[in-house]
């Protein structure tokens, strides 16, 4: 529900509102509705243009967006490395990110590219949802770069505080997994079929 | 690394460092913020349930570090209100408990010399009495000290302990801010589990004693044993420490049935309420609040107690097991770490 049909409802059964102004709701609101003259983007405006999130309200997002951990990267800046204990989840806010893969376990092996990762992008989810998570892969910053992240002790407090943002926003993770699952399972059917092929023709 | 993110890395550092030399030259300062740090990370489930969707959070505040300092000026008050009296009752009582001790000595090195032959030259109950009237000398000239201490405490706590409800998220964004890229998500959750671990083992420590002494001061009140609230609240204060507390909890009642005129009536009383209650904790309580949220061996419980207690005395004995549950993890990832890489 978002925070004006609350409010909205609330008047109409006649419950009292907040007796004071919550200023820093309303300086959100202000920055997120269309008529602002806000120059800068903000995370409700951005987080309102990702799928992710596509189930949640206004107020929702406000909630989550209170989660986030800013992080500013530079040019070739290691986000994190295959391997690496992971515990976070990144939406790319600014800039993009190259993804690399090794099959080495060397420390200075980057690995081969595989992805470049936009603006709007996201990655890292398994390590939000894993207990003991390592790395698949190699991240770094393409360009100077934004990312908003959300750890695991975070989603805990989310669920813990706000547990029906939670759940959606769990539900919403455990969607993109599927849908990368689904995705590995057609490219792992394909490449048998092709693996077929080649051992009939050879 | 870039030179711009090690310089990054370094500056992180020497921050920290500062920090610890700061903690460690203005302890006066330093041990009181800590403490109302305890008293925010104890508070913060509440706290959190009670700020939820309201307006009103500065007031809930307010009234919560209100109500903390009732609570805790109340024994302040009562002891300092019948100090007084208790003092001379106990000058009082001291003589006739020299003298009976002094009794019940002699009747065991009698006892000894009649079945071994051998002749005592102790005259152990002397020297403890002469050290504990040096002692509570010592202690009643320091009274004015412990006095101002209280009362700066009592001006300091609260005013941190604000702090930390209004401004800790804005300070912890900024904390969060300042770690560098590399080492940020491993410190941002090691440092959210310690902050969850140190004040659930607090609360949960806080809870255990208050029914631990409960228990003991029902206990005793249905036997009839003078000074039970008081017995009760030693056995609350020393069950805060795990596995000699107890132990040290139950020295007080003995002493008092030792002292009575029929030290074989009362004996089995004490030793029933003592042995119901630590077991009743043992059994239900430390398992269901405590043992999940340190999961140490004993051994590494009891080294700890003692480096504690020499680091920072009574203070020391209790926070220490949280910060070695907080080093046990933080080795066990660093480990984890290099089996990865190497």
């Amino acid at each position: 529900m978002s925070y004006e049909k609350d409010a909205m409802e609330k008047i109409a059964r006649g419950e009292a509102l907040p007796e004071k102004l919550d200023i820093p709701l309303l300086k959100y609101m202000w920055e997120s509705s269309p008529i602002s003259f806000h120059k800068k983007e903000s995370y409700h405006d951005f987080f309102r243009k990702i799928s992710v999130l596509n189930s949640f309200s206004d107020n929702e997002v406000r909630l989550f967006t209170k989660f986030l951990h800013r992080r500013e990267f530079t040019t070739n800046e290691v986000v994190f490395k295959q391997g690496d204990s992971g515990y976070g989840f990144y939406f790319i806010f600014s800039g993009a990110v190259n993804v690399y893969s090794s099959h080495l376990s060397q420390p200075d092996d980057v690995g081969e590219f595989i992805i470049r990762l936009e603006k709007m992008q996201y990655f890292g989810e398994m390590g939000l949802l894993e207990d003991f998570n390592r790395r698949s892969a190699s991240v770094t910053a393409a360009e100077n770069t934004v990312l908003l992240g959300i750890f695991k002790p975070d989603l805990d407090r989310m669920l813990k505080l706000y547990p029906v943002v939670g759940a959606k926003f769990l539900r919403e993770t455990a969607l993109i997994m599927a849908n990368r699952m689904g995705q590995i399972t057609r490219e792992i059917v394909g490449l048998k079929k092709r693996i077929k092929e080649l051992e009939q023709r050879v | 690394m870039k030179r711009q993110q090690r310089i990054k890395l370094i500056l992180f550092l020497v921050f920290l460092m500062a920090s610890v030399a700061f903690a460690i030259l203005f302890p006066r300062l330093t041990v009181p913020f800590g403490f109302a740090y305890i008293i925010y990370l104890m508070s913060r489930p509440l706290t959190l349930r009670l700020t939820k969707g309201t307006a009103k959070q500065r007031w809930i505040y307010i009234v919560l570090i209100i109500s903390l300092i009732c609570f805790s000026l109340f024994p302040l008050i009562a002891t300092l209100y019948n100090f007084d009296t208790d003092f001379g009752e106990l000058s009082r009582q001291l003589p006739e408990a020299q003298k009976l001790l002094q009794e019940k000595f002699f009747i065991f090195k009698v006892k000894v010399f009649e079945r071994f032959g051998i002749r005592l030259n102790l005259d152990p109950v002397t020297y403890l009495m002469a050290k504990v009237e040096s002692e509570g000398a010592v202690l009643l000239g320091r009274v004015p000290d412990y006095l101002s201490a209280i009362f700066e405490w009592l001006l300091l706590v609260p005013m941190f302990l604000y702090f930390f409800f209004v401004e800790s998220r804005k300070f912890n964004t900024k904390f969060l801010e300042g770690i560098p890229n590399p080492i940020f998500e491993k410190t941002y959750v090691l440092f959210t589990q310690f902050n969850t671990k140190f004040g659930e083992y607090i609360m949960a420590k806080f809870i255990e004693a208050t029914i631990l002494g409960t228990l003991v001061t029902i206990g005793l009140l249905i036997n009839d044993f003078p000074y039970p609230f008081l017995l009760g609240f030693v056995a609350a204060v020393t069950n805060i420490l795990p596995y000699i507390g107890p132990l040290i909890g139950v020295v007080p009642a003995v002493l008092i049935v030792f002292l009575s005129n029929n030290p074989s009536a009362g004996l089995l009383g004490v030793a029933v309420v003592y042995t119901v209650a630590n077991l009743i904790d043992m059994i239900l309580i430390f398992p269901l609040l405590v043992s999940k949220i340190v999961n140490l061996h004993p051994i590494i419980v009891v080294v700890s107690i003692i480096i504690g207690s020499q680091v920072g005395g009574i203070l020391g004995m209790i926070v220490i097991i949280p910060f070695i549950a907080f080093f046990k993890l933080l080795f066990k990832e660093v480990y984890k770490d290099l089996s990865v890489n190497l």
